[in-house]
């Protein structure tokens, strides 16, 4: 299916996006839901826009939430002032670690992105003095909105993420369905062909892979608005992986797949681990399951079951699905 | 830094080295051969050093610890390979990376379950207990008899891949494991054995490291890291590669310890990025 945007799923994100702090028990597993999901999309955008498989996204998204950290405790920032820039700042990161990574193909690249994901995660380590090391960046501010928008209650703060997080998933649609996204579709169909047609691919995977960076340090910086604080587990390798989990378990297929993925996972998470603590196991057996059986994800099979259902409804087409 | 400082951090480097080589050995033999990178690789290792624990609570001893991890290794190995990885060679690269990613989630989640999630002290065999005189130079004798025991497998391995109808096999398989395949090998069985021996491989270093650095969860996960940082540095698929890595990051690990011990783990990452910079496919890769 063509990317294209506005499309019928960027009116069902507004109204997910709208619903959740109603549907979820708590509103602060709605914000939840949605910085895991823009950290998602990072994943889902190289993924399934590209055809790179990054197991370093959690590096960007722990860049954004400790320069947001800094940037609103030590620096006095304001919170606009703070995200922006720290979404530029993971996505000049991200322009870097590409610029090295995508020198090599395939396996050498994923191999690549967990390596750097873990010298980011030793970095924070090793810069403990300014990171607070294994404590963590605690005591950040939440200061008011330009707008007088006090971000004084778990309701305020969800408003200002679930705007972040549309307008992440907007930009990525967008992207996707714009000229330079159907030069990315090309590279992850045929990067040799593409190459051929006369396309510096190189290029425009480093482009790609900053514009991931950019919004997993979005989410970053979501999860420090959050949480009031920066815990380094924002950018231990486990915070990449669960990243990479969210979008296969939902589909790297489209930006709504990772939507999906993320709140799945949260869902999960938040009733399974109260009953089996070692619940990731169920998880890995379904990471299995779905790249075996259902290499779209929980997304793309409903997409499929829909189609199929449409195809049935009028006769004649039904033959071809 | 002393002279005296310095010849210590290099032997423990040389140590540690040996200790990733093994690690990373089995990861680039897998590669070469299938062009399967294999996620669950630090999980092997993770396995053996808790299998190597365990045996030597019940046990007392460390030698059948040391002997017993890696078998524990090793069939974890062959087991995942017969039954769930197997399945997946016909598949793309990220598929298979997922499903091996996957399975080092739930190993190291049973090895939670089963255990627990806290660090553990593992003993020094008793009779490697004591430290050696090197002429006015004392050393820790087990860390001495790591050096030697990874110098006879790497010693070993080299001669079985150079001397052996199945080293010949696998030579042949990492140039084109079609071709082998069409001179009536069992191109499957050779897969399988190449798992098993490179998950004990890993399962050895993770039973010798064990006493070193004692086991937690996670240590697999750090591991994984470490071995493709090995092959990345020494280029991957080559058997004398993740030896020359595996010595290079053990010793930029070990003497920056004693420089900046909080940076320690970040140069070695720091020394991947300035050789992928210089030669992206690695000291010894071909391009």
């Amino acid at each position: 299916m063509e990317p294209r945007f506005p499309d019928p799923t960027s009116l069902g994100l507004l109204l997910a996006v709208a619903a959740l702090p109603f549907v979820l028990p708590t509103v602060t597993l709605a914000s939840e839901a949605v910085v895991f999901a823009t950290g998602t999309l990072s994943c889902s955008l190289l993924l399934g826009g590209v055809g790179l498989l990054s197991f370093g996204q959690g590096l960007f998204l722990g860049a954004g939430a400790y320069a947001s950290g800094l940037l609103l405790r030590d620096a006095g920032l304001g919170t606009a002032a703070a995200v922006l820039l720290s979404t530029l700042g993971a996505a000049a990161l991200a322009g870097l670690v590409g610029f090295i990574s995508v020198r090599r193909r395939g396996v050498y690249f994923v191999m690549l992105t967990l390596a750097f994901a873990q010298m980011g995660y030793f970095a924070v380590l090793a810069a403990g003095r300014v990171t607070g090391g294994e404590n963590g960046l605690t005591g950040v501010p939440r200061p008011s909105l330009p707008g007088g928008l006090a971000l004084d209650t778990p309701g305020a703060v969800y408003a200002v993420l679930a705007v972040l997080c549309l307008s992440a998933f907007f930009l990525a649609q967008r992207v996707l369905a714009s000229p330079f996204g159907s030069v990315l579709a090309a590279i992850r169909e045929n990067e040799a062909r593409a190459e051929a047609l006369g396309y510096g691919t190189r290029a425009f995977k480093v482009a790609a892979f900053a514009l991931a960076g950019g919004i997993a340090g979005l989410a970053g910086a979501m999860h420090t608005l959050f949480l009031g604080f920066v815990p380094p587990n924002t950018i231990q390798l486990e915070m990449s992986e669960r990243l990479i989990v969210m979008a296969i378990i939902g589909g790297a297929g489209s930006p709504a797949g990772a939507f999906v993925g993320a709140l799945f996972f949260v869902v999960a998470a938040e009733f399974l681990a109260e009953l089996w603590p070692r619940w990731l196991i169920l998880i890995g057996l379904l990471l299995i399951a779905i790249v075996l059986f259902m290499p779209r994800g929980i997304w793309g099979a409903a997409q499929e079951l829909l189609a199929r259902r449409r195809a049935a409804a009028v006769p004649g087409l039904a033959a071809d699905a | 830094m002393s002279a005296q400082l310095l010849l210590f951090q290099l032997l423990n480097g040389l140590g540690i080295g040996m200790i990733y080589f093994l690690l990373s050995v089995g990861l680039t033999m897998i590669f070469g051969l299938m062009g399967f990178v294999n996620f669950a690789h630090g999980a092997f290792y993770l396995v053996a050093a808790y299998a190597a624990y365990s045996v030597s609570l019940l046990t007392g001893s460390m030698l059948w610890a040391l002997l017993l991890g890696p078998l524990a290794a090793g069939a974890v190995a062959l087991a995942s390979e017969r039954l769930l990885l197997r399945r997946t060679y016909a598949l793309p690269h990220e598929a298979q990376i997922l499903v091996t990613f996957a399975l080092s989630l739930i190993l190291q989640e049973t090895v939670i379950l089963v255990f627990d999630p806290l660090s553990k002290n593992v003993p020094v065999p008793d009779f490697l207990s004591g430290i050696v005189f090197l002429g006015d130079f004392v050393y820790p004798a087990y860390r001495l008899a790591v050096v030697g025991v990874a110098a006879a497998v790497a010693l070993a391995m080299w001669l079985a891949l150079e001397r052996t109808r199945f080293g010949a096999i696998l030579r042949a398989g990492s140039e084109s494991a079609e071709m082998v395949s069409l001179l009536g090998v069992d191109v499957g069985r050779v897969f399988m054995a190449a798992f098993a021996l490179g998950g004990a491989l890993a399962g050895l270093a993770g039973a010798l490291a064990a006493p070193l650095r004692g086991v937690e969860p996670f240590m697999g996960l750090e591991a994984l890291g470490v071995a493709f940082v090995v092959v990345v540095v020494g280029g991957i698929g080559s058997f004398a590669g993740a030896l020359l890595g595996g010595l290079l990051i053990g010793v930029v690990q070990s003497v920056m310890s004693s420089l900046w011990p909080e940076g320690a783990r970040l140069m070695i990452y720091a020394a991947m990025a300035f050789v992928l910079l210089a030669r992206p496919a690695g000291l010894l890769g071909r391009a």
